[in-house]
């Protein structure tokens, strides 16, 4: 009955031509800027380490200036950065399972004079933990251990990018590169990293590429590296130059912990208020105690990292499908009772109603899911132009894809767009009663 | 409903009851042409909040202005004295390709969504600290920006000297600081501020020329000149405030960035001279020359990147309404033809029939837009409180209701038309 159903509904579809190409059409449309804007929107909003986020905590203090709060939309919020002295002080706390501070930085890299010319490449300088933190996948190799932290010994990890102009993309492993004053060992290539969103740190455009190389985060000292991240402070350092910035009020460093357990989490947020109150007692920290340990997704969403430009596409993109799913109920409608007589000899050779609502059903169904298919294949068009604007801007490629989840939403939302365009006029066409019609005829 | 000719006065009744028996159809279409209308005023609304946005002036010479950063890796570049003749040498360099008007040695960079600031007050009073935006410049910086001084004096070569020695002198060491904590010896800088900063930080208007303002060091700022034209879209609310202090900006890890000013139209072919030129000087360094057009456009990307997705949803959406009207009428047609058959038999003319369905369609599109107005004012208040956006101008709903209103006659046009020319003989035939 099924398969007789279906074939019905084509036949009828094939009927009238320019009709069924409008009702498709404006369905498909309708799947296709839904599709198109939803997948932007979770491309940028969905949890980027499914699992593992749960677990990871961005960790901010407020010591800034005791005459008003740190700047912004939201007087109530620490700065969103740490100094270099309380990431010292945290990092030697325990609690955490894992734990780094970091910070990204503008550094040379001087590849082997046959392979190109010196270039700027933006560095992380980080702990050993970063990486099975942010589950970071290697090609080649793997991070550096906890005790290179401390050397520091000089060992650097690439990313596939870095490693392909660097070292024409062999396992480089083993090798050195000069970056900046000194030589680093490779100690790990990453595999092809490209999360969407840059979510370990989100405190400048969330969207930029990771960067190409990670170092021990010590190196800071003797390379005397300088943040290419914001650097928001209050009070003048005590000194000049590097070691002036060391000991400042200056927040420019991003701190993550990974606190497994409910315990875990309290016994921290206690910790850093406990250290908050000691550091009162030299002077410092001279507003009211507010830390925060924010775990990752909120962290992001408090850090905007989906533009609100985005979910007002988003709002505009659904209501926009709705618009089309009442066109097309409108056109369903004055369809079926076109055919009202056709019904009307149907139902007096024995149709029953359930029948024929059934049949039209379908017929609606049938067109949901072939406006879907090419809303989905159009949809996948507009993705493609997106990232043609994308690369123009952020030089990223291939930034917006359709995952399985999103186009399985597709699916749903053609299947639903069908249903609820096609209720109304099934039933309104079968009530129709069977004498009427033959009456006339 | 009043009416000053009688014959549409005859047409209301009959036609409202005719809808009355079609509730459903012609609900869909109200409906529809109110969703429309509610979604393309908050399209249009929010992209020409963009738009205002975008075109706001910043006060300089965008269109004609290069953004170059010398990045250098030789390490001859980490010694001071080096690094002053380099930047003596790249800047006799850049002034010496043709169409260069100008060339400053800046941190300060329009359009980049960013810079450094700091917070100042006027001196000697126990005022709130304000923040404002801060950059060095040289003698040339307003030149190259474009943006004129409005009162007092620019800084001049001696200034820049004096300033570099200043700065030099007080990055050699810690400062003595007194009981209190703050530096023992007060320094003097000569600044010229933007007149907006002026009226925050002195309450009110000027003249702000020959002014002190101080830092929470105690050091002063004399104020020497003034600027107006002035808007760097920061990420704090402080985009019209600014100082300027004398300095030239290079070191070796910041590298020596420049902004030069060319004349009309001469962009493209001075940046690649620039780099050319500026390679040949001094080749241990890497360089990048960028158009300010470039920079505020990558600023500004997502919002026009939004605005053109709104506009095009806008376009489809009517669209979608209109071929939706041209369906429903054509079944209205179809379903009618005995009808209108008869009525033609019983003497109405074919302007009489065209007229009963544009009439018809104008009765359901006004419902529709009436409604729509209801939601759009909805939608813009759920926006602007959950996502984004500004308060919706009135005169936007004008255009929108005038825009659906012709829309959809011209949409009932067509069928209404096929209506007009059914022939009267129809209603002597059996269907």
């Amino acid at each position: 009955m099924f398969f007789y159903n279906l074939h019905i509904a084509l036949l009828s579809l094939r009927r009238n031509s320019v009709l069924s190409t409008v009702i498709i059409g404006g369905i498909a449309l309708g799947i296709a800027v839904a599709t198109l804007f939803s997948t932007m929107r979770h491309v940028l909003a969905r949890d980027p380490l499914p699992g593992q986020s749960d677990s990871l905590y961005y960790v901010r203090m407020d010591n800034w200036d005791p005459l008003k709060p740190y700047p912004g939309d939201d007087p109530t919020r620490p700065p969103t950065q740490i100094t270099y002295q309380d990431m010292v002080n945290l990092m030697r706390s325990d609690i955490p399972a894992r734990k780094s501070g970091m910070f990204k930085a503008n550094l040379y890299v001087f590849p082997d004079p046959k392979v190109g010319r010196p270039s700027q490449q933006l560095a992380r300088l980080c702990f050993a933990d970063f990486f099975p933190m942010f589950q970071v996948p290697f090609r080649y190799g793997g991070p550096w251990d906890r005790q290179a932290d401390e050397g520091p010994e000089p060992v650097v990890v690439l990313s596939e990018e870095l490693n392909d102009t660097a070292f024409g993309g062999v396992n480089s492993v083993g090798r050195t590169l000069r970056i900046g004053d000194r030589e680093f060992k490779v100690v790990g290539v990453l595999e092809r990293w490209r999360p969407p969103v840059k979510f370990y740190d989100v405190t400048q455009l969330a969207v930029q590429a990771p960067e190409t190389m990670f170092l021990p985060f010590n190196f800071l000292r003797p390379m005397k590296v300088q943040t290419a991240g914001n650097r928001d402070g209050w009070k003048s350092a005590p000194a000049p130059g590097l070691e002036g910035l060391l000991a400042s009020e200056s927040c420019w460093i991003q701190m993550w912990v990974e606190l497994p357990t409910r315990e875990r989490v309290e016994a921290y947020k206690s910790f850093v208020d406990a250290y908050v109150i000691e550091q009162k007692k030299t002077g410092r920290f001279p507003r009211p105690l507010n830390n925060r340990v924010t775990p990752m997704m909120a962290w992001l969403q408090e850090q905007k990292v989906v533009p609100n430009e985005i979910n007002a596409l988003t709002v505009v993109s659904l209501l926009f499908l709705a618009v089309c799913s009442l066109n097309l109920m409108g056109l369903l409608l004055g369809k079926f009772l076109a055919r009202a007589p056709e019904i009307g000899v149907r139902r007096a050779l024995g149709a029953r109603r359930r029948d024929v609502f059934v049949q039209h059903v379908i017929e609606c169904e049938v067109v949901g899911v072939i406006g879907g298919a090419f809303g989905i294949l159009l949809s996948l068009g507009g993705l493609a132009w997106m990232n043609g604007w994308v690369k123009t801007l952020l030089a990223r490629d291939g930034f917006f894809q359709l995952d399985l989840p999103m186009a399985l939403f597709a699916v749903f939302l053609s299947l639903l767009a069908g249903l609820v365009a096609g209720l109304y006029p099934a039933w309104r066409v079968c009530r129709v009663p069977p004498a009427m019609h033959l009456k006339l005829q | 409903m009043s009416t000053t000719t009688a014959a549409p006065a005859l047409e209301f009744g009959p036609i409202l009851r005719a809808m009355r028996r079609n509730k459903v159809r012609f609900g869909l279409i109200a409906m529809e042409i109110a969703l429309t209308l509610a979604i393309v005023a908050n399209c249009v609304s929010m992209i020409l909040d963009a738009r205002r946005e975008m075109a706001r002036p910043s006060g300089f010479d965008d269109d004609n202005m290069l953004s170059v950063g010398s990045t250098p890796f030789d390490p001859a570049f980490k010694e001071e004295g080096y690094l002053d003749n380099a930047l003596r040498a790249d800047l006799e360099a850049v002034r010496s390709v043709p169409g260069v008007r100008s060339v400053t040695s800046t941190y300060f960079l329009p359009w980049q969504g960013g810079g450094s600031s700091t917070e100042l007050r006027a001196a000697g009073t126990k005022g709130e600290w304000l923040r404002t935006q801060i950059y060095g410049v040289d003698e040339h910086g307003f030149e190259t920006l474009g943006t004129p001084i409005t009162a007092g004096r620019n800084f001049n070569a001696d200034d820049v000297e004096t300033s570099v020695a200043l700065f030099r002198a007080l990055r050699a060491g810690p400062r003595a600081r007194g009981a209190d904590g703050l530096p023992a010896q007060k320094v003097t800088e000569d600044v010229v501020i933007t007149e907006a900063y002026g009226r925050l930080a002195f309450g009110g208007r000027g003249p702000f020329v020959g002014r002190m303002l101080e830092d929470n060091d105690g050091d002063l700022y004399r104020i020497i000149g003034t600027i107006d034209a002035f808007y760097n879209p920061y990420s704090w609310p402080i985009h019209e405030y600014s100082v300027f202090f004398a300095n030239r900006s290079r070191s070796y890890e910041g590298g020596a960035p420049y902004l030069v000013r060319v004349e009309p139209g001469q962009g493209e072919a001075a940046a690649k001279a620039i780099e050319q030129k500026l390679l040949a000087v001094n080749g241990g360094r890497n360089l990048r020359v960028r158009t300010i057009k470039e920079i505020k456009g990558q600023f500004f990307g997502t919002k026009r990147l939004v605005s053109s997705m709104m506009s095009g949803l806008a376009v489809l959406l009517v669209l979608v309404t209109s071929l939706g009207i041209v369906g429903l009428t054509s079944f209205s047609v179809a379903e009618r033809t005995r009808q209108i058959g008869t009525r033609r038999a019983l003497g109405a003319r074919r302007i009489d029939i065209l007229r009963h369905f544009l009439l018809e369609n104008w009765m359901v599109t006004t419902v529709g837009l009436a409604l729509g107005v209801l939601l759009a004012y909805g939608l813009n208040v759920g926006l602007v409180s959950t996502v984004a956006g500004a308060r919706m101008a009135w005169p936007l709903l004008v255009v929108g209701v005038t825009l659906l209103w012709f829309a959809g006659l011209a949409a009932t046009f067509v069928p209404a038309l096929r209506a007009a020319r059914i022939s009267p003989a129809i209603a002597t035939r059996n269907v």
